[in-house]
């Protein structure tokens, strides 16, 4: 009987929180993002190190070779242009003689940023830990 | 009798799913994408096979392939340079320059600019190459 009379308080229904507006927004994000960005797969090569800068320092115990790099990118050394194969092998045979050979790299001023780097890299990859480029300053 | 078929609430779910797959890709896009400066010229970066990570941040030094100058998107002209660098160490003393210079730029327009930053105290300064894959040899 007591059941019978229990009034039920009706059930608030909590607010509803529509997801179209995040949704829109989310993709306008998404396309935002999508369009906007630019996707570079990008490396470095240090030109200048702090620690270079204050440690700059003759070579005494190690064999020093003078790379030139012509206009038209090829190593020369001692006159004779270099194929990119004979100069990684000679660096290589340097650099197994001697540890620490160092490689002076003289480049044109006519000769381009590619040449340079690719010149660099063979260096690198024969193993010369010791590479300095030098820049001659224009006279004033 | 009539039997009424159960209306099925499909559309929620499929909602869910939605915003789970923007969700994924907006966070994705967002993690992955760097915001930098981009040069208002055309500059392909010279490739190599020994470049190193390059982390965010510093100031970008662009330069074309016929030696025309940009620092951080905007064209500069040569005599801008110094107090720009000059400017900009004052900002940030551990500043690092990076030279974004075009593969076929010549190198009189390049080493020149390497020169001038060091010789302003730009303590790092580096050159800006698009990695090359190569294969392992046998």
């Amino acid at each position: 009987m007591a059941n019978e009379l229990a009034l039920r308080r009706a059930r608030r229904t909590g607010p509803l929180i529509s997801l179209v507006p995040m949704i829109d927004v989310m993709l306008i994000l998404l396309v935002f993002f999508m369009v906007t960005s630019t996707y570079l797969n990008l490396d470095m090569i240090p030109a200048v190190k702090q620690q270079d800068r204050a440690g700059r320092q003759q070579n005494p115990n190690g064999e020093t070779v003078l790379i030139r790099l012509a206009a038209d990118g090829a190593p020369v050394l001692n006159g004779k242009p270099l194929a990119p194969e004979a100069f990684a092998t000679l660096l290589r045979e340097r650099v197994k003689a001697n540890p620490l050979t160092q490689v002076l790299l003289l480049p044109s001023g006519a000769a381009t940023t590619q040449s340079l780097i690719s010149v660099m890299d063979i260096a690198t990859r024969a193993g010369v830990e010791r590479l300095q480029v030098i820049r001659l300053e224009a006279r004033p | 009798m009539k039997l009424n078929r159960p209306t099925r609430n499909t559309q929620s779910e499929t909602m869910i799913a939605l915003i789970d797959v923007v969700f994924f890709l907006l966070v994705f896009f967002m993690l992955i994408g760097r915001m930098d400066a981009t040069a208002p010229f055309e500059v392909s970066p010279p490739l190599a096979s020994s470049g190193q990570d390059m982390p965010a941040g510093g100031a970008t030094l662009a330069v074309a392939q016929d030696g025309s100058l940009a620092m951080d998107s905007v064209s500069i002209e040569r005599s801008e340079l110094e107090g720009l660098i000059t400017g900009a160490l004052a900002a940030d003393r551990d500043l690092r320059l990076q030279i974004n210079a075009h593969r076929d730029a010549e190198l009189r327009h390049v080493l020149p600019l390497v020169g001038l930053a060091e010789t302003l105290g730009v303590g790092d300064v580096v050159l800006v190459v698009t990695p090359e894959t190569r294969q392992a040899g046998p």
